[in-house]
């Protein structure tokens, strides 16, 4: 047994440098496998070298030989008959042995790391649900009474354990960065994931199985975050809306720090309302990678004027949702109980929105909520701007402004 | 159309369907069945091609807008289906119908007007798929179709119903040509021909057979419970009343992993017909070499939960099974070996063919071994539904089923037409199919590796995979252009091309001895066998294999005598294989057209009655 | 001419292993038609018992919403029964093929007539089976028993309807030339087919009725 574990020590070692040569290679790759921040995504790294390794062996040898055939072995012109050979028992007997061993080295860390991955996850692991829905992504936690969706917190070194459901179709919940994928098959039977985030960063996750029309803008983030820095989030996410419990003031677009040029000159931003307790609790806006911030562009025939935007006032717009279609649909903690759509209870504290597919501030969420469906293909939700079809409010432009003033100061 | 001369009839006696295009409709010649299989294939690979440069161009950069979200969900899986149930496996159809009787010394298939039947159902079960196109309502639930999405709940157009009414035509055609494969190689060949002096594409289109009579019965029960979910409403796939969507996945992959050597299997068998012939030298390990083609076709059915290593299965189900996949590689990597083994040591000649066959063995190698590389699933969880999995079946797909049959198509083209396809528009043929399908494919294993999801749409900047996509769009017009010239070879050549002789290659399998192309009844005395390769002698053949033919591109094909002259009772022509094939056509109309019950009993009255009239027709002319 | 025309015919009739083409495609057939079979009974097993809403197979169930009460759906006296028909109905076929062998036409016909008259009235007791569940509140639209069921069963009473279509036309071709040895290979063929219909009910007898 120890001479395996010393096997296995010296081909790790021989892995590092390929390794590091592989994480070097991946700068400017921030979804690749390689590199990955959790113990489990490492695993299944170490087996992917090994792999690696092997079939870059074996692609060797036999395209050596195969090039080595063509050129040796070309037709000459005054050759004679070559030798009939019909086969060679020991040669066929060889390769056929040399591929079992080689599936034999495979197969005996391959079924080790089977079973060390899918083991129960340790006591004290932090509960996730995962609920996939047409296409974003509903996250709680049940040890904290915590809704919200498309972008999880997890604290840097408390294994996150996840138990995986979906409300419709397939779909699969991928962070390369973190771990390998695992499918959200059915709506009772849960699939289970765990891993262990060991350092601090903001990842990207995807939908992974083919679940529709907008399989592709199906994409969610991860903050790893201190855990002291996720007690604050978690405390906050406890938190009632942050609306309209602070003073009724024009809001502030998002401060996505991507700076959009159109970044109207926002009238009255003072003291934006807990803005001073998000900072602390929600991943810094301002250290965001730039993978993380979407860029998705707008659709050509669709606009929202910046002055419009400009006159946003957050009350009015908690008023309007509170009477509107909105309610039906979305969770606003103490004022609407709708659960099709996302938990907007925090909206404002998010960084995205849509799943992902667009920066959460004022110009995208005025154009989201005037119509989701052309932001994004077969968005569930209805268009409420006026004059759509379709459309189920009928706002005009200001009621929307407002609106999305309201949501953007759920912080 | 490049057959052989109609001659005098000596009786004098004039056959209906004798000329034009009724001797296409209604004929029972398995060369010419052959020949409509391999057009239609081919028109099909085209369409599934142009499908794939749509997919390309979209994703050229990222956030892309050249279609919609659901156009392109439609074109990736109409690509897939396209190539998989359209163009590979009629191509490989195509090859069967050309090759195993002149292979076996047999003058046609044991039931010929089934055999039509087969190649009609295949027409009208392709092209009923593709009319919704025309409907702007073409399938998009992937190829593979998973529940519950392929359900009406989540899918409410008809878009699925063309798929699923599609498919299960699909399937009828493969098990139809699968019973009569199976029959005519255990029961037709000629004297001597004993199993193992079969040539080896015989053999693998045996085994390629058994999977597809095995194989498709599954699916067609998983279609069949959808069909009946679609428009009847039952709940096989309706998870509200409690079913199991993983009910779908196992009786998909459980067909749908045979299938995967159904596609591969035929193009294996062809390029051990031409490395022999080109390196001078008997296939190394002919039975080997049959056995692993048993071996695999067996195994191939426990290895189909690999396709579901993340949905859940428990860890004694992924081991299980991640061993069976591994074991799958041995036999494969026989073959890969032996192939070397026969180049090995002997005069190799790159024609056209030769290259894409030395193609196969290179490629087919780089997605078997990322093959291996999901056999394990802690690895796999990485890689499946990514790109990198998209890499390793056009690796398989591509260069292998494709490269084999290319190199069949340029191998067999003389047996088929009588005439040689341009070897110089062949060879740039192949190089830009291999530089195209290098950059089109290679790239993919780093964007999958480097997190890129499959069957997206569209993707966001920054996330480093703009410059694989790029290379990836290049390769794919590469290709492109490659099959145009090719298109334009296959088609002139088939009047141009410099006449072939019976046997331009000195190829040594028995198909080689009769004319080319062969006269309806192929061997005017079916031939006795003594030896697996009866045209080379016992010392060997020529050193070098001749040069390639370039007289005679002027000049017509020759004439033979034919059958009534040598007396040699044929089938009669018929078009009720044709007539059974509308009537079918006409009662899956009637389902998908708003459940009209006349018009499915109306078909279903055509097809009953012309499957009368066709079995209580004797075969041929009563002497 | 007539004696190179003969012998091309002879030669023209070889077959390798000396069977006729059909016996061999019937053989690949049942092989296809077992894994058919196979997947339609495997996932009536699947779905056993899984069934969210009643009525069910072996036991009773009351509509929690409507209070209705409904008994357990399968009766398998009558069942075993029609089970009894097709079997013997294998009998028959195989009286008849012997018939036909010795070229005793009567006989043929009787027997021919008696299988199709079996399996005819095997239908009907399905037909019966069918309409009185869907009285008693099972629809292959109810729950996944009903589906599983009526897809399993009705597949196999679809091949019974084949066969019965077979052996009338048997029938009917002996009736107006008579079937005489040069035909037995065809009774052969369909005489397998047949068992093999049977032997599959067998198989769905046991798994779908009896197994609890």
């Amino acid at each position: 047994m120890t001479g395996f574990h010393r096997a296995r020590r010296t081909v790790y070692a021989a892995l590092t440098p390929v390794l590091v040569l592989g994480l070097a290679a991946c700068a400017g790759f921030p979804d690749t496998i390689f590199g990955a921040h959790s113990e489990i995504g490492r695993t299944e790294d170490r087996l992917t070298y090994l792999l690696l390794i092997l079939g870059g062996l074996v692609f060797v040898l036999v395209e050596g030989a195969l090039i080595w055939a063509i050129i040796r072995f070309r037709s000459r012109p005054n050759a004679t008959t070559p030798q009939q050979t019909h086969g060679n028992t020991t040669l066929e007997v060889t390769w056929t042995l040399i591929p079992a061993v080689i599936l034999a080295v495979i197969a005996v860390p391959s079924v080790r790391a089977i079973f060390e991955t899918q083991a129960a996850a340790a006591a004290g692991s932090l509960q996730v649900e995962v609920i996939g829905h047409q296409w974003w992504w509903e996250f709680r936690y049940p040890q904290y009474k915590i809704t919200t969706a498309n972008e999880l917190y997890l604290p840097v070194g408390r294994t996150a354990s996840f138990t995986l459901r979906t409300e419709d179709v397939i779909h699969s919940f991928w962070i390369p960065q973190l771990a390998g994928k695992r499918d959200v098959v059915h709506k009772e039977r849960p699939n289970y994931l765990w891993f262990t985030p060991d350092s601090a960063g903001a990842w990207n996750g995807f939908c992974a199985e083919y679940c529709g029309t907008s399989h592709s803008n199906m994409r969610f983030r991860v903050f790893t975050v201190s855990p002291e820095q996720f007690a604050a989030w978690v405390k906050h996410q406890q938190s009632g809306p942050a609306f309209p419990a602070a003073a009724a003031a024009p809001a502030q677009p998002d401060t996505s720090k991507k700076a959009a040029p159109a970044t109207p000159a926002t009238p009255a931003t003072t003291a934006s309302l807990a803005s001073a307790d998000t900072s602390s609790a929600t991943y810094p806006v301002d250290q965001l990678p730039k993978w993380t911030v979407p860029e998705t562009p707008l659709p050509t025939d669709e606009h929202f004027d910046e002055s419009t935007i400009a006159k946003a006032d957050p009350a009015r717009g908690a008023q309007i949702f509170k009477t509107a279609a909105c309610i039906g649909c979305h969770t606003i903690q103490g004022v609407s109980p709708g659960i099709i759509g996302p938990n907007l209870t925090h909206v404002g504290s998010r960084t995205t929105i849509g799943a992902g597919l667009y920066p959460n501030d004022m110009k995208h969420l005025t154009m989201w909520i005037k119509d989701a469906r052309l932001m994004k293909p077969g968005s569930i939700m209805p268009p409420m701007g006026k004059g759509l079809p379709e459309a189920m409010g009928a706002f005009d432009d200001q009621q929307i402004a407002d609106l999305a003033a309201y949501l953007s100061s759920l912080k | 159309m490049a057959t052989t001369v109609a001659a005098p009839s000596v009786t004098g006696k004039a056959h209906k369907y004798e000329s034009g295009i009724w001797s296409w409709l209604a004929t029972t010649d398995h060369k010419k069945i052959g020949q409509l299989y391999m057009y239609t294939a081919i028109a099909w690979f085209v369409i599934g091609g142009i499908e794939a440069l749509f997919i390309r161009s979209q994703l050229f950069g990222p956030n892309g807008r050249l279609v919609s979200a659901d156009t392109y969900n439609q074109l990736f899986t109409m690509h897939g289906t396209t190539m998989i149930f359209m163009a590979i496996m009629p191509l490989s159809a195509a090859f069967f119908n050309l090759l195993i009787p002149l292979q076996i010394g047999a003058r046609d298939v044991a039931f010929p007007r089934l055999n039509a039947f087969s190649y009609w159902v295949f027409l009208a079960g392709s092209v009923f798929m593709n009319v919704s196109w025309f409907m702007h309502a073409a399938p998009d639930g992937g190829w593979f179709a998973y529940a519950p999405l392929n359900t009406r709940q989540f899918n409410p157009g008809i878009n699925m119903d063309f798929w699923v009414i599609g498919l299960q035509i699909l399937g009828i055609s493969s098990l139809a040509a699968g019973f009569n494969f199976i029959t005519t190689i255990i029961n037709m060949r000629a004297p001597g021909m004993h199993f193992m002096r079969m040539p080896v594409f015989t053999w693998a289109a045996f085994v390629t057979q058994f999977l597809i009579v095995l194989a498709f019965p599954i699916i067609t029960v998983a279609v069949t419970f959808l069909l009946f979910d679609r428009f009847f409403g039952t709940t096989f796939y309706e998870i509200a009343a409690g079913a199991d969507p993983l009910l779908w996945q196992h009786l998909f992959w459980l067909f749908g992993h045979p299938e995967v050597y159904i596609l591969i299997l035929p193009a294996f068998g062809l390029v051990s017909e031409v490395l022999p012939t080109f390196s001078r030298k008997p296939l190394f390990g002919y039975p080997v070499m049959v056995y692993s083609l048993i071996l695999i076709a067996f195994l191939g059915f426990g290895v189909w939960a690999h396709h579901m290593f993340a949905v859940g299965m428990g860890p004694v189900a992924d081991s299980i099974f991640s061993i069976t996949t591994m074991l799958i590689a041995i036999p494969t990597g026989v073959k890969i070996f032996n192939w070397l083994g026969t180049m090995w040591g002997g005069n190799i000649s790159f024609r056209t063919s030769t290259l894409f066959a030395i193609g196969l063995v290179g490629l087919f190698t780089i997605g078997g071994i990322s093959g291996v590389m999901h056999s394990s699933p802690p690895s796999d969880l990485m890689q499946t539904d990514s790109y990198f999995i998209v890499a390793h079946f056009h690796y398989v797909l591509f260069g292998g089923s494709m490269m084999g049959l290319f190199a069949g198509i340029y191998y067999y083209f003389p047996k088929m037409t009588g005439r040689v396809m341009n070897e110089r528009l062949g060879k740039w043929h192949f190089w830009l199919t291999f530089i195209g399908m290098n950059l089109a494919f290679f790239p993919m294993h780093f964007a999958g590796l480097n997190g890129m999801p499959r069957r997206i749409w569209s993707y966001d900047t920054n996330q480093g995979w703009d410059l694989d996509n790029h290379l990836s769009t290049i390769g794919a017009f590469i290709i492109a252009f490659a099959t145009a010239i090719f298109l334009y070879n296959f088609l002139r050549s088939r009047g141009h091309g410099a006449l072939a002789g019976n046997n331009p290659w000195d190829a040594p399998t028995i198909e080689w001895s009769i004319p080319s192309p062969p006269p309806d009844y192929n061997y005017a005395k079916i031939p006795t066998v003594t030896s697996r390769y009866p045209m080379w002698s016992q010392l060997g053949p020529a050193p070098v294999a001749p040069p390639v033919p370039t007289a005679g591109a002027d000049q017509p094909l020759p004439t033979h005598p034919s059958a009534d002259q040598l007396g040699i009772p044929m089938p009669t022509p018929t078009i009720k294989p044709l007539i059974a094939t509308l009537g079918m056509v006409v009662a899956f109309v009637g389902l998908i057209w708003h459940r009209q019950i006349p018009i499915i009993l109306l078909g279903g009255l055509i097809f009953v009655i012309s499957l009368y009239a066709w079995v209580l027709t004797p075969l041929e002319p009563e002497h | 001419m007539a004696t190179a025309v003969a012998e091309h015919h002879a030669e023209h009739h070889y077959t390798s292993t000396g069977l006729p083409h059909t016996k061999i495609a019937i053989w690949a057939f049942i092989g296809s038609e077992c894994f058919f079979f196979a997947s339609l009974i495997s996932t009536y097993l699947i779905y056993k018992g899984r069934s969210i809403v009643g009525p069910f197979p072996h036991t009773a169930w009351t509509d929690p919403s409507t209070g209705q009460h409904f008994h357990p759906i399968l009766n398998i006296p009558v069942t075993s029964t029609s089970t009894f028909v097709l079997l013997m109905s294998s009998l028959a076929m195989v009286l008849a093929h012997a018939a036909v062998e010795r070229n005793d036409h009567k006989w043929s016909r009787i027997w021919l007539l008696c299988t199709a008259a079996l399996g005819a009235t095997f239908l009907g007791f399905q037909a019966y089976e069918f309409t009185s569940f869907v009285h008693e509140g099972l629809k292959i639209t109810t729950n996944l028993f009903g589906s599983t069921f009526f897809i399993t069963t009705g597949f196999h009473g679809a091949h019974v309807t084949a066969g019965v279509l077979w052996l009338v036309t048997m029938y009917f071709i002996d009736k107006k030339r008579g079937l005489g040895p040069r035909d037995a290979v065809n009774v052969d063929v369909m005489a397998l087919y047949w068992h093999f219909v049977d032997v599959v009910w067998v198989a769905i007898f046991t798994f779908l009725y009896l197994l609890q």
